[in-house]
This record gives C-alpha cells, structure tokens and sequence, in this order.
C-alpha cells in the first residue's frame, strides 16, 4: 500500500490540514477557520482525509503552529516542530532559489532569512499583534466588507491615504477619521494595506538587507493589495506560492517524512479511530503555590490524556 | 533581628555576600520567596508605572518581604563597580523609588552606597553606616565583610568554572550541563536566573541538550580585553560586561550562537542591542534576541528558541557535510 504523510498545521486563526506523498505531491488539503476548537475540527478534517484517501497506509504525521503540542498528543504525531522550521523547509522545496520568506499569519508574523537553502537568520513579531491576519480581519469586517475581496478592492483605490500602522488602536482611530474625511472604502483598504508593509518592515526587518527571490505566504499572501504593497516597499517582484496558505502544514509532512525515514521507527499515529475518540476539556486554578496557574486537563472518554498550564510539571508530568 | 534581602536584582550576584555578611554580624537573614504570579502581580501594581520589568518585579519582593514581618530590608545604592563607569540610574535611585512609593517604609529601609573599584563590593567605607546605626564594632565588621568576601570569591570562582548561579544558589550539589551545541545567552542576573520572569529558559536549554555560557560564567579580564577597542564605554557597569562577553562568543569557535534575553523597557539593552545585532551578522554567528515582558506567554519562549536551534544545527550539519565532501 503507498504511503502518505500527514501534515497539520494548527494556528491561532486556521488550520490546514495536508497529506503527501513520497515525491511531496499534494494528495490532499483543507484550510478550514479555527473556531475554538481545534480538537473537534482536525478530527473532522482527518475523516475527510481517510475519505479520499481510504486505500493509503499512513507513513508519518507532522503537527506544528501555535497549538501543536495539545493536538500533537492528540494524533500521536512523530514531530512536533516550531511554525518557523516547518515554512522555511516548504518553502525551500518549492523554490529552491528563494532568500527571503515574509510570511503573515493570524497572530504573528514571520521574516525567515535562507542562505544556501538552510534557514539562516529569522524575526517574529515580538509582543505586539498588529499587522497581522486578525488585525486585517477585524478591519475587514468593520468596514462591512468580506476579508476575500479585501485586496481586490484596495487596488481599485484611486488616491493615496497614509494610515498609523503603528499600532491597533491608532490605526482603528486614523481609518475613522481619514473615513470622515471622505476618503473611500477603497482608498483606506489601500492606506491600511501599506501600513501593514511598513509596521513589518519596522519591526521584523529592522534594516537588515533583504536580498530576492522573494516568497510571501501565510493566510494573509492571498491579499493582492497586501503583495503589491511588499512589491513597492522593496522595488522587487514578490512571489506568492501556489499553495501559500498551507506551506506550514507541507514542511511539517515533509519533515515527518524525513524523520520517520531516518529513524526506521513505525509512525506513532493513533490511527484515524481517534476521530471517534470524545474530547473534553476542562480547567481549574491551582492552588498549590502562588503561581495560580490555569491548569488545562484534556479528557479522550473520559480518560485524563494532557494537562498543560502548569509551571511546575506538577500535573503536566504526572500523565506522560 | 531579620534582615530581609529581595530575591530580585543583584540578589542573583551578590547573595552569598550579603547573607554571610549579614550573618556574621549577628542578623538573621530572610530572603523573599521566589518570584511567582503573586509577586509580579503585586509589584506591577504598585511599582512607578513606567518602570522597567525588573524594578517592578523587585517591587513585587520588597512587598513580599514587608508581608514576612523583617526589621529592616536591606536596599543598597549601586553607584558604581569600576572606576569612572556608573550603575544604571534605576539602581542608583532605588532606594528613593522604594521608599516613595509607600507609607512609613522609610524607617524599615536599610540602605547605603555602594562605590567600589571592582565587581568585589567588600571595601569598608562603604559599610561604615553599620557602625553608626547597629553600634557594631569596627573590627567586628571589618572581619565580617572579609569573611563575606571569601565567600563570594568562592562563589564566583565556581560560576567561572561553569555552574551556573542557580545551580549555585539553590543546590546543594551543584551540577554542570553539557549539550551537543553551546549557545552564549547575554543577560543581566536577573533576568536570566529569575526562573519565573524568563519561563524557565534554562529547561527549554536543557530539554534541547543545548549547553550555556552566561556572562557571568566570564572572567573579567577576558570581558575587559574585549572592550578595549572601544573609543567609549557604555554608560553602565553591567552593559559593558555583557557588551564584552558579546565581542568573546563572537570569537569563540565552540559559541554556535547568541541570544540576547532583555526585559521589556530596559534603557541599557536599547543601546546594546544594535552592537550585538550589527556586529554578530558581521562576524556570522547566529543571533537572536528575546524580549521577556509580564505578559509574556511560555510558548513564544519554547518557538524561538526551537526554531533558533533548528538554524544552528542545520547550520552545523551542513557544515560538516562540506568538510566530509572536501577530504
């Protein structure tokens, strides 16, 4: 039976789901909104997979993003690796000649520096969420318009609008003003879209020399206001992956792939019945010292299988 | 009488000092417990708002201490360390800083200055209140403070041989790690030692197999020698040794890379870091800074730092890769 390689990738606003095979072709995907519970969504997207996919043995399961840890427990994952490692090594497949990755996702945002196809040097947004995908989305909705058609519309712009990008808050007060001044729906998405460039330039580039190609992905690459932008900050053509919003997900398979393959091990998947398994989670404030931790207990049928939350390993080492 | 010491700031540099010191006079000695949600909570409450992560959090131990019901709590003025080079000014006023920010502390407030010529802050003028105030002998603290001196020495000739300071402060058998990388971690002592503030990096350290080189782990003189093609010094005593010890792991083949931790407002690094930034690109060593705040959630912790392994081994492998093809 032919192998394939799962890769989930499971972040703070989506999560992308992949399989792959041998030579990395892309057997399936799904990109679906993370409504809050990321359990009962990777569950319904795996029966999806085992659907299409019913007559292919599973060789190697990845797990990355900012939840990974939870839902690489859940699955039974061989690897469970940082959203930086899993982009940079999908990225250097599918562009072997690239040297520098933008990528923005729903909370953070990522520069990744590759020199010689190895990640080099890279910058995450350090403390402050604007500028990212929720930022744009929140927006987005504000202005009463679909996140979809956001790029689409700001090309339409006919004037320029320079808009604080600086920070959430004053950029939500500058887009109200610049809007009672007159200008348009259009003209603001524009404003908005260039102030999303520079707060990145400002705060992940932060002079360092960018050298082409130029790969942009995460959720946000698919706003076409949002590359041009990027495009005229650095007098350069920017490249948008085909699959950019899922490059997490596919280095995360691939990298499974590797490991499975170089350490001889059978995968530890749990197998697709975890999809049947029922998933609780509950939490409670531990009272043992005055760290007050908020300790999150998760439950397969009843079954205690995680807690997390904890500083101590007080719990979170008492199950594993 | 209790004397209490706050588990914050120069605590993580200077506590067998004190407490030997302390002890030798006839005190008992207190300190306040480790940091904890509690304590950071508290000190963000009630510090100047506008202060740094670290003045907060000792705010946070000052508080910590009161709670404990000592007689005095021992809040010295850091001047300066080496001749002609000042502490931040943070340190130098926060003495004044405790004691503005609440009511009839003033009294319980053991404070003097500290000015010396070097890291070893056991020179008599600047204990001679003790004299005055506790009507102790002046031989009796004479000895005392050079029986605390022997002490730190001992303590800082083990941090140089390569234990870290909490292995040194809290074990009993103290241990050294090792790991398949080494990774120079610049930070001042309490930030890098306080375990609650930092989320424990030294586990994240640990669980990686990556082995640890601090500043403090540093020899002085090799710290100083790197400073000399400077024009200028930094302004602060503390910003120069890790300016320093940067311009050591730059040079050092078996540093595979460099991690800046800092607080969030801290004055000093926002001058440091653009040296440290600039200057490993030149000399290719990996750099990274992060950045540790009261909010600050475990997780970006743990990415960073993976990720930033993740760079360097690749890095290693690659290179060694190379070599095997050359040969």
């Amino acid at each position: 039976m032919e192998k394939v390689y799962i890769g989930v990738d499971v972040g703070s606003v989506s999560i992308k789901v992949v399989a792959i095979d041998n030579d990395n072709n892309i057997l399936f995907r799904s990109y679906v909104r993370n409504v809050g519970q990321p359990i009962d969504i990777v569950k319904e997207e795996l029966k999806k997979l085992h659907n299409e996919l019913p007559d292919k043995e599973i060789g190697g399961v990845g797990v990355t993003g900012s939840g990974r840890q939870l839902i690489g427990y859940v699955l039974g994952a061989d690897v469970v690796k940082n959203e930086i490692t899993a982009h940079a090594t999908a990225t250097i497949y599918f562009h072997p000649d690239v040297s520098t990755i933008f990528e923005i996702g729903g909370q953070d945002s990522k520069l990744i520096i590759i020199n010689d196809g190895t990640i080099a040097d890279f910058a995450m947004n350090t403390v402050c969420a604007a500028g990212t995908g929720s930022f744009l989305d929140h927006q987005a909705q504000r202005l009463g318009i679909k996140i979809e058609e956001f790029g689409e519309i700001a090309l339409t712009a006919k004037r320029e609008v320079r808009i604080a990008g600086r920070c959430t808050v004053f950029a939500e007060s500058d887009m109200i003003s610049k809007q009672q001044y007159g200008f348009s729906k259009a003209e603001i998405l524009k404003g908005l879209s260039k102030a999303l460039v520079r707060n990145y330039m400002n705060n992940l580039v932060r002079g360092r020399k960018l050298r082409p190609v130029f790969v942009f992905q995460g959720g946000v690459a698919a706003n076409i206001a949002i590359k041009k932008a990027f495009e005229e900050e650095i007098g350069h053509e920017v490249i948008v992956p085909k699959h950019y919003d899922i490059m997490g997900a596919i280095g995360i398979a691939m990298i499974a792939k590797e490991e499975v393959k170089r350490t001889g091990r059978p995968t530890k998947f749990k197998g697709f019945d975890v999809s049947g398994e029922k998933f609780e989670t509950t939490t409670f404030i531990c009272k043992a010292c005055p760290n007050e931790c908020e300790i999150i207990q998760i439950k397969a049928n009843g079954k205690i299988i995680a807690m997390t939350g904890d500083r101590c390993g007080r719990y979170s080492n008492s199950v594993i | 009488m209790k004397i209490g010491i706050p588990k914050a700031l120069m605590y993580y540099f200077y506590y067998p000092f004190w407490k030997t010191l302390f002890e030798s006079l006839g005190f008992e000695v207190v300190t306040s417990d480790d940091t904890s949600k509690s304590i950071l909570d508290i000190g963000v409450k009630e510090a100047v708002a506008e202060i740094c992560l670290p003045m907060k959090v000792y705010t946070g131990h000052v508080l910590n201490l009161l709670e404990k019901g000592v007689d005095y709590i021992y809040v010295p003025r850091f001047v300066s360390l080496r001749k002609g080079i000042f502490m931040c000014p943070k340190f130098m006023g926060l003495p004044d800083m405790i004691k503005g920010l609440f009511d009839r502390i003033e009294d319980k407030i053991l404070t003097h200055h500290i000015v010396s010529k070097t890291l070893d802050i056991s020179e008599f003028h600047n204990y001679t209140i003790f004299i005055e105030k506790f009507g102790i002998g002046k031989k009796d603290l004479k000895k005392a403070l050079a029986k605390a001196r022997e002490e730190w020495l001992k303590f800082r000739r083990l941090n140089k041989e390569g234990y870290d300071i909490n292995e040194l402060l809290t074990s009993n058998k103290p241990q050294k790690y090792d790991g398949d990388i080494t990774i120079g971690l610049l930070g001042y002592v309490y930030n890098v030692y306080d375990r609650f503030v930092n989320m424990d990096i030294f586990s994240v350290f640990r669980r990686l197999n990556i082995k640890v080189v601090t500043f403090d782990m540093m020899d002085e003189k090799v710290i100083y020698k790197n400073l000399r093609n400077f024009r200028k010094n930094m302004f602060w005593e503390f910003t120069n040794m890790l300016l320093g010890t940067a311009y050591e792991f730059m040079k050092r083949d078996d540093i595979d890379g460099i991690i800046h931790l800092t607080a969030f407002g801290c004055g000093p690094d926002s001058i440091l870091e653009p040296f440290l930034t600039i200057d490993s690109e030149k000399n290719k060593k990996p750099f990274m800074t992060i950045r540790i705040d009261e909010q600050t959630g475990e997780s970006h912790v743990i990415t960073r730092v993976e990720a930033f392994t993740d760079l360097i081994r690749m890095k290693k492998y690659k290179a060694e890769e190379k070599a095997k093809g050359v040969v």
